[in-house]
């Protein structure tokens, strides 16, 4: 039954595979490369001016406004992208706001992935009770909307950096144990794993020899997709003000209180958000990219 | 070969028709699924028991304001019944909840399951409004991109949808404002009307923010109803078939391989739904639109448990009625699925 359509089918990418054999497949292959090459060095060039570049270059304060100088337009001297209502210098409040977003998505995504990696991890391979107390754990924060859980941490611990990554990462580790589970379950089973079984490995060297070596592809694409939510959710925070609050510079913040002077000066909030926009972007872009690279699904 | 007679089970007319409802797998299922769901649903409402008392401050001092003397929030706190420990109050709840009865709101008199039937089909309309506008666009878009994989349109929408997924509600909700309440006043930015006083005016409020929830939907169901669509056309055994009678490449995608990718879609959708009540509570604190996530915002700055819990509640039911009813359809839709469950 299978075989006539099997034949059918194999003609088609056979095809395709002939025709890719020169200009195009190279032209394929470059697009590939550059769909991860163009995201990642866009975001080396965000990294790079938000940490580096205000020790380098003189930058005016984020904090500190100038009462002669308020609402300034785009491109002003001194001002690049203008200044706020209170003064502050927009350029500067960017690249600052951009170190918070950078570091709480990498927090908690290196929170989640440790934890969240190693619960996920250990429980799949022990099977057993073990496995079905953390699946019914996990189906309670899935069910849970996220939002409401991170809202409800953020406003017990207050308002500030830290504890916003305390919240936010209630919601990566349930993600990270989800995928490491998956994972281990797949490879729990393959020849590789039982011949080290076998042949009397111990439990944690398998999974740290074995098991990690071969899902670190998938967790890390993970984390960049995650990365690009943190993000987002964490300006979520700071817009329903349970952020980390102004004065200290955040995009989220910046967007919120840019709204209530949409309707006079549209950009306080359109360039936070162009920049959020295109972090988001390249965070998405770059794990996808990988993932088609390294063919995790 | 046994060659005797197989013994035939008496029938009664009643029983029979029971025994087969209770054998039939969609039945079993359901079951199943709900009793697993009772744990989860608990672990749900303990968690935002524990939660909302670890949160400084309580109701009583919330409600009377920073004005209130320490006496008249002490006989507030004893009329609330916020003096007793925890796990009596976590215990009184509970066993109501069992009942039925999601007692009364601490902030008004009102009883939280009538707050809820006001607020709820607001947020209701803006998700259906949402998921209406999303397959509207997202499925022809899907076909054609299938249609002409690699194509113009193909990489267009490729572009698009990932600037879509990556775009944050909040974001992507101020934007439109811009666009469309403040340069031009086509939409209002905030307001609501309600679908019984004017429909008109309901579409004319609700239309902003359903396209903020449904702009990143759009993204994601695109991108995953065309992959699904070029997976059929390429590995499917009727697809070849239809080929081989000659139907036209434009009928097989729109008759053939649309048809089964809706069984995927149809999962994804109810995998999702957590995560769309969760944008809903920011679109309706952006557009001030009285639904439930609204209420939610409100209820957790009052300190306000019995309302949080009951919403909460109902946001995890929606969540595990959802999976349930996607599971029930998939069986529905599938026959193969439908085979395979009942004889395992």
């Amino acid at each position: 039954m299978s075989v006539p359509a099997a034949d059918l089918l194999a003609t088609v990418p056979a095809q395709d595979l002939a025709a890719g054999e020169g200009a195009a497949s190279r032209a394929r292959g470059w697009l590939r490369t550059l769909e991860i090459v163009v995201p990642g060095s866009l975001l080396a060039v965000l990294l790079f001016f938000c940490f580096i570049w205000p020790a380098i270059y003189h930058i005016p304060s984020p904090t500190v406004g100038d009462l002669l100088q308020v609402n300034a337009p785009l491109w002003s001297p001194g001002h690049i992208l203008g200044t706020d209502s209170v003064g502050y210098d927009i350029m500067s409040r960017i690249l600052y706001g951009g170190r918070v977003s950078f570091e709480v998505a990498a927090a908690v995504q290196a929170i989640g992935l440790v934890v969240g990696g190693l619960f996920g991890m250990a429980a799949a391979y022990r099977g057993g009770w073990t496995e079905a107390v953390l699946m019914r754990v996990l189906d309670v924060f899935i069910a849970f909307p996220s939002l409401v859980l991170v809202l409800a941490i953020a406003d017990s611990l207050g308002p500030s950096e830290t504890h916003v990554i305390w919240a936010l990462s209630a919601f990566s580790i349930p993600a990270f144990a989800r995928v490491a589970r998956a994972a281990t379950l797949r490879l729990r089973d393959q020849p590789f794993v039982v011949a080290a079984r076998l042949s009397g490995t111990r439990a944690w060297r398998i999974m740290f020899q074995h098991l990690v070596p071969n899902m670190a592809p998938q967790l890390l694409t993970f984390s960049l997709l995650g990365a690009s939510l943190t993000i987002i959710l964490e300006g979520a925070l700071d817009f329903l003000g349970y952020g980390i609050p102004p004065p200290t510079p955040t995009w989220g913040n910046m967007i919120a209180t840019g709204q209530s002077f949409i309707s006079v000066f549209p950009r306080l909030v359109v360039v936070p958000s162009i920049f959020l926009l295109v972090t988001s972007i390249c965070l998405n872009m770059m794990g996808d990219g990988l993932r088609a690279r390294w063919g995790v699904r | 070969m046994n060659t005797s007679v197989p013994v035939q089970p008496a029938r009664w007319p009643g029983s029979s028709f029971a025994r087969r409802l209770a054998s039939s797998p969609a039945v079993r299922v359901s079951g199943r699924r709900l009793l697993s769901a009772i744990p989860v649903l608990w672990g749900v409402t303990f968690l935002t028991f524990l939660l909302l008392n670890a949160l400084p401050g309580d109701a009583a001092s919330a409600l009377l304001g920073i004005n209130a003397t320490p006496a008249e929030i002490r006989s507030f706190s004893i009329k609330l019944h916020l003096n007793e420990p925890l796990w009596t109050r976590y215990g009184h709840w509970l066993a109501a909840a069992a009942t039925g009865n999601l007692g009364t709101s601490l902030a008004s008199p009102q009883s939280v399951a009538s707050i809820i039937g006001s607020r709820l089909p607001v947020t209701l309309e803006l998700v259906v409004y949402a998921l209406i506008i999303t397959f509207v666009v997202s499925v022809p878009l899907a076909v054609l991109c299938a249609r002409w994989p690699r194509g113009i349109i193909d990489r267009l929408c490729l572009v698009l949808s990932m600037a879509s997924i990556s775009i944050a509600p909040y974001v992507l909700g101020l934007l439109l404002v811009i666009l469309f309440a403040v340069d031009t006043s086509i939409f209002p930015a905030i307001g609501y009307t309600s679908l019984t006083t004017s429909v008109a005016g309901n579409l004319h409020t609700m239309t902003l923010p359903s396209l903020v929830l449904a702009l990143p939907l759009i993204g994601f169901y695109t991108r995953f109803l065309r992959a699904d669509l070029l997976e059929q056309m390429q590995s499917e055994d009727y697809i070849v078939t239809a080929r081989a009678k000659g139907v036209s490449e434009w009928k097989i995608v729109t008759r053939h391989a649309l048809r089964n990718s809706f069984i995927g879609l149809l999962t994804v959708i109810g995998l999702n739904l957590a995560t769309l009540i969760g944008a809903t509570v920011i679109v309706e604190e952006i557009f001030s639109l009285p639904g439930i996530g609204y209420e939610l915002l409100n209820a957790i700055s009052n300190r306000d448990v019995p309302v949080v819990e009951g919403i909460v509640l109902v946001f995890g039911i929606a969540v595990v009625l959802a999976n349930l009813l996607t599971d029930l359809l998939y069986g529905v839709l599938d026959p193969r699925i439908r085979h395979v469950r009942s004889r395992s």
